[in-house]
């Protein structure tokens, strides 16, 4: 094992079990109440069983538990052949798609490490070397010289060439794709306007594309079973509006509204397409929507088509293939139903993944117009359709910026102007807007908790956004008869919260509580009789 | 992935203890699962919520949310805690023999 400061790009050809380890004092330290001892989980160690089976050899996580150790020579060999196969391909004409800032990237870095300042994982590992935004891509560009040029052919370690390529470079490669969240907070702060997140997102697509390995929740229990079923979540058609008749009936019995969900209504003006998980994990939200756009007259519907009732496309984070024939399917499933706009609710990964993805994969007649629900909803706020009042929400929230939404599509606005209306209390996290830190479950890492990485995420990956909840809070920690709600307008931030909340016992311990934006603006609707939300019953 | 045997049965458990098939699930199984999940006996109103849940699972292809749950059942969060102390998806779902839950839930 080695000591973090001296690790370097070449190491990961190293034969060591595993190259470092990670221990929590030597993460960033967390602000009151949490920097006191005894207030921090330990990190969770890999089981000897899991080293053998699977590659726990970079820092003892485990993100691709579908990566297994060859039995054979033979294995080994054909698993970096196809690795090599699939580098050279990202970089041909084939890929054009991203071709061109994939290029700028993997060729005009200057090293000057400014990126590294700016990612969340490296600085909540206390500054760890093997996190920097640039070590992959270094490991990579390695590779390339090495296999991909005349003078790393001849010439080797003289010109960077300098890595034993086998088996535990590649796989530890493919799990190092797994320790950043495609935040490019990194890309956005970089001088010369590369993006260090689109070289772990090219690893994941090799991986998947070329050896056929991803995470399973994202590729089998993910991308597969919504081409299979509809959705992610498995949520049949027959499932789906079982569940919403269940709610129009649950909506009623506690709040004496008469809900009802339209459902394939032809022609309406807005197909509403929810991340499905939300109507099993959080059924408040998509029933926060509904209250409100029937409330405004909007004319608007729900699909409970195939691909029509869940907006998620997990695609984007590993796999180009994938990404396409979801965007596509759900486009489809609008344009059946002759809507005029898609308004993708309170998910970011969908954002990018309809709005600005999927808006490229679509021609002429079959692209559908994609909108977000946040301009809509400040819409109905400042046009006065709803009637709210403020006092209802009278305790302190702070605003988490979903990276995709905020940073990616520049939606900053509208979801803080509707708090300023109907949140006393609001006050904003440090830093925040375009320059939010993610919330640690990004590009997939909320729903993947095989193995031991939901210690990844909820120790590191999440932990400079927990210390910003915190400052966000300071001065009302304490008081936990308080309520302090963190709106969070994304599904998957919404699972990071949860576990980070869980993780630390902080909702027990200080009333933390986390939803989304919605939510509050239902609870602040004067035409509802009690609060919409439990805890403040 | 690890094995159990019950019985003459060999049954296939994910990292998490989930059936990897849930047509593998017997009342030997359950009683099994059970006692991994520190319930020392199924009793009345633990097989009330098995019984729903493999019901709904068998109509539906997949669990149902929580709150249907706890109203079809009788039995609030509370109480569905009590009865499986690792809840209603790691506990209850697990022994019923139903899939881990899957996307963003």
């Amino acid at each position: 094992m080695l000591d973090q400061k001296d690790l370097r790009p070449k190491d990961l050809g190293r034969q060591d079990e595993q190259l470092i380890k990670l221990e929590t004092y030597n993460l960033m330290p967390l602000l009151p109440p949490y920097d006191k001892p005894g207030m921090q989980p330990p990190i969770t160690e890999p089981k000897p069983a899991w080293r053998e089976k699977y590659c726990a050899s970079l820092d003892g996580f485990i993100a691709l538990d579908t990566l297994t150790r060859p039995q054979t020579k033979e294995e080994e060999d054909e698993f970096v052949r196809k690795f090599l196969s699939g580098l050279e391909k990202i970089f041909s004409d084939a890929n054009n798609g991203i071709l061109e800032p994939l290029l700028l990237s993997f060729e005009y870095c200057a090293k000057c490490n400014t990126c590294s300042e700016a990612c969340h994982i490296y600085k909540a590992a206390g500054d760890n070397e093997l996190y920097r935004p640039i070590f992959r891509s270094e490991v990579l560009r390695k590779i390339v010289k090495k296999y991909f040029t005349k003078s790393g052919k001849l010439l080797g370690g003289f010109v960077g060439a300098d890595i034993d390529v086998n088996w535990e470079t590649i796989a530890r490669l493919g799990e190092l794709a797994y320790r950043c969240n495609l935040c490019r907070r990194c890309a956005q702060t970089c001088p010369l306007g590369l993006d260090n997140s689109i070289l772990s997102k090219e690893i994941r697509k090799i991986f998947s594309q070329e050896i056929g390995i991803a995470p399973t929740p994202l590729h089998n229990k993910g991308t597969m079973l919504q081409l299979k079923t509809g959705s992610s979540t498995g949520l049949t058609k027959p499932a789906f509006l079982d569940t919403l008749e269940f709610l129009e009936e649950d909506t009623e019995e506690k709040f004496g509204i008469k809900l009802k969900f339209p459902i394939d209504k032809k022609g309406a003006d807005i197909l509403v397409l929810h991340n499905a998980g939300e109507f099993i994990a959080w059924p408040e939200n998509p029933v926060a929507f509904a209250i409100l756009m029937n409330e405004a007259g909007l004319n608007w519907t729900l699909s409970s088509e195939m691909m029509g009732y869940d907006s998620v496309n997990y695609g984007l984070w590993y796999d180009d293939v994938q990404a396409k024939k979801i965007a596509l399917a759900q486009m489809k499933a609008a344009k059946e139903l002759g809507v005029n706009r898609i308004i993708v609710g309170e998910c970011g990964h969908a954002h990018k993944a309809s709005i600005v993805a999927g808006d490229r994969m679509a021609y002429g007649d079959t692209k559908v117009n994609v909108e977000s629900c946040l301009p809509l909803l400040w819409d109905l706020v400042q046009s006065k359709r709803l009637k709210m009042d403020p006092s209802r929400n009278n305790f302190p929230v702070t605003l988490h910026d979903p990276c995709n939404v905020v940073r990616q599509m520049g939606i900053v606005e509208p979801q803080r102007n509707v708090l300023r209306e109907i949140c006393p209390q609001f006050r904003e996290m440090t830093p925040h807007g375009v320059d939010n830190y993610c919330c640690g479950g990004g590009s997939g890492f909320a729903i993947m908790n095989s193995q031991n990485f939901p210690s990844f995420r909820d120790n590191v990956a999440s932990r400079m956004k927990f210390n910003q909840i915190l400052g966000a809070f300071q001065g009302k920690m304490e008081d936990a008869s308080q309520v302090k709600y963190i709106c969070a307008p994304c599904s998957n931030c919404k699972g990071a919260m949860r576990a980070i909340l869980e993780h630390y016992e902080a909702t027990e311990k200080f009333n933390l509580q986390y939803g989304g934006l919605v939510e509050l603006m239902v609870n602040a609707l004067v035409s509802m009789k009690k609060p919409f939300f439990e805890f403040l019953e | 992935m690890s094995q159990i045997t019950v019985g003459d049965l060999v049954v296939e458990l994910d990292e998490d203890g989930f059936l990897e098939d849930h047509k593998q699930w017997t009342v030997d199984v359950a009683n099994y699962l059970a006692k991994t999940e520190e319930i020392e006996e199924l009793g009345e109103e633990h097989w009330k919520m098995i019984n729903y849940l493999r019901e709904y699972f068998d109509q539906f292809g997949v669990a149902p949310m929580v709150r249907k749950m706890c109203k079809d059942t009788g039995f609030d969060q509370k109480k569905i805690y009590e009865l499986f102390p690792a809840g209603p998806g790691k506990g209850a779902c697990k022994i019923a023999g139903l899939p881990k839950p899957t996307g963003c839930v």
